[in-house]
């Protein structure tokens, strides 16, 4: 599903974010990133999503190279993966429903497909009860269901997420973790960057460490560790 | 809460579904909401470039008129010798033999009767009552002479004057010299006009679209994320660009139909000898309407291409 072969990635000469990440992802994993700030893990991200190429080495993506899709064909392309990040990165001036509905207007989805599939994917991430209101008279855990909402809209094979639980409290961040936890169940393989602790610790699953642009641990059932606190 | 499985869609409808490249319907409320937002600016850039669109329409209907009324002098002709509509082919042909053999004479065209009849209707288009009166065959031929030396007109049409078979002499008079001289610097102050406000109507609306741009970056960043692609993106801003030109065009169409009626009004209220023949006809005022609307298309699509080039990173 994911395959990193010996990446580099720099954005200033001499002075590397990735220097030689080797890893492979399968078809509905459930990965953590760990690493501290400035390790490379959103650089890591941004690959994947084809918003950053690789200097050296290949990057392979839900079976693509992604150095061989040509520009005009990566919008295609990340129609395959679902992206949420920290910041929700919804529209304000639109509601939960319009958000979701944006996702599948914008890629050419009929209004049709929009009114039977948008309040299926709100109730499945329970806000059916919510679906017209704003952003702002939503809490942050709600906002990030409906990010997750939008992002799995397509029924992406992948989904990337940037420390999703980064501005939420602990008992709301594990609402959104059963939310990645089910949809990580129909088969999407998730990628969650995080500083999380108490998540990555109790949830036991794949932990990739990343230090300074190189991977220090790739573990099946890991923890966080103490020694990247 | 529903177990994810239960969605009424799987993956597979998705693969290879073709999208619609861009939904017209969604464009054309992109747009109206973009223009709408930005409205004043966007008022301004349409009426620079109705503005400047109704100077270089203008200059074009000067252009056209004085070429009507001096086509018989294009090309520095300074002499016309008009010969009798009845004359004979001998003295046509002895007329044609002193012009040749004449050292002044540098060239000399012949327009025959059909010729001078099509330029007769042009030049009088604006007086029904000529027009009905005359027919082709009372219409006098010509030569058309250029001499080597412009001063010798006088000299050399007196040799013609009353010869058999001619009808009139005519020469290239100061005041005919002055009208052309006058009208092209006309048009050249007004087109260098049109020009600088063009310039000044592209870089307005490669502003507007920038400010647009701007104040919707969170949508374009939330459409990358979800893989719109580019031309989706950019399609409504350049079509906001686009909207503005040819409004623009619009409204400088109706002031060249405006000025058109201005001038045809002061010349035939003034009875401006000269310019007798400076008749616009309706093929002229067409023709003028589709390059205004072609200048309008092109600054205002190209304003919003360079926008979005260098301000939309898709």
């Amino acid at each position: 599903m994911i395959r990193l072969e010996n990446v580099y990635k720099s954005y200033a000469a001499g002075h590397y974010a990735l220097r030689g990440v080797t890893l492979e992802i399968d078809r509905g994993e459930f990965v953590f990133l760990i690493g501290s700030s400035g390790s490379g893990k959103s650089t890591l991200l941004r690959l994947l999503l084809r918003e950053e190429r690789a200097d050296q080495g290949s990057v392979w993506v839900a079976g693509k190279d992604l150095s061989e899709i040509p520009s005009w064909k990566v919008p295609y392309f990340r129609r395959n993966i679902g992206s949420i990040f920290q910041d929700f990165r919804l529209l304000p001036n639109k509601s939960a429903y319009e958000n979701v509905a944006f996702a599948l207007e914008v890629i050419g989805k009929s209004r049709k497909t929009a009114q039977t599939q948008v309040p299926q994917i709100l109730e499945l991430v329970g806000l059916a009860d919510k679906m017209h209101r704003l952003p702002h008279e939503l809490s942050g855990g709600e906002q990030q269901r409906v990010a997750i909402a939008r992002a799995f809209i397509n029924r992406p094979l992948i989904l990337l997420a940037d420390e999703p639980t980064g501005n939420l409290d602990p008992e709301t961040s594990w609402g959104v973790m059963r939310l990645l936890e089910r949809i990580n169940r129909t088969g999407t393989a998730v990628v969650m960057a995080t500083h999380d602790v108490g998540i990555v610790d109790q949830m036991r699953r794949r932990v990739i460490e990343i230090d300074e642009g190189l991977i220090t641990r790739d573990q099946v059932r890991g923890v966080y560790g103490l020694g990247v606190r | 809460m529903l177990p994810f499985g239960s969605c009424t869609w799987t993956r597979a409808q998705y693969r290879g579904v073709n999208d619609v490249a861009v939904s017209v319907d969604y464009v054309v409320r992109e747009t109206a909401g973009n223009l709408w937002r930005n409205r004043l600016m966007s008022l301004a850039a349409m009426l620079t470039i109705a503005v400047s669109l109704a100077l270089v329409g203008s200059a074009l209907l000067i252009k056209q008129g004085v070429a009507t009324s001096t086509i018989a002098w294009r090309g520095g002709v300074q002499l016309l010798v008009f010969m009798q509509p009845n004359a004979s082919p001998a003295q046509n042909r002895a007329i044609n033999v002193e012009l040749k053999q004449m050292n002044q004479v540098q060239s000399y065209t012949y327009v025959d009767k059909a010729q001078s009849y099509q330029e007769f209707r042009r030049y009088f288009a604006n007086q029904p009552d000529l027009l009905n009166a005359a027919t082709e065959s009372q219409i006098p031929p010509s030569y058309r002479v250029v001499l080597k030396n412009p001063a010798e007109a006088p000299a050399v049409g007196s040799i013609f004057n009353g010869e058999a078979g001619v009808k009139a002499v005519e020469y290239n008079s100061a005041a005919i010299r002055t009208l052309e001289r006058v009208s092209s610097i006309a048009q050249a102050v007004i087109i260098g006009l049109a020009i600088v406000l063009l310039l000044s109507a592209s870089v307005l609306i490669l502003n507007v679209i920038r400010v647009a741009i701007f104040s919707r970056r969170r949508e374009v960043m939330v459409m990358k994320l979800v893989g719109a692609t580019n031309w989706f993106i950019r399609v409504p801003f350049m079509l906001e660009g686009f909207t503005q030109g040819v409004l623009g065009a619009v409204i400088a169409g109706g002031a060249v139909i405006g000025i058109r009626s201005l001038f045809n009004y002061l010349i035939q209220h003034y009875r401006v000898q000269l310019l007798n023949g400076f008749v616009l006809t309706g093929h002229d005022v067409l023709m003028t309407e589709l390059v205004v609307l072609l200048i309008g298309i092109v600054v205002g699509t190209g304003g919003s291409a360079l926008a979005v080039r260098r301000y939309l990173e898709v």
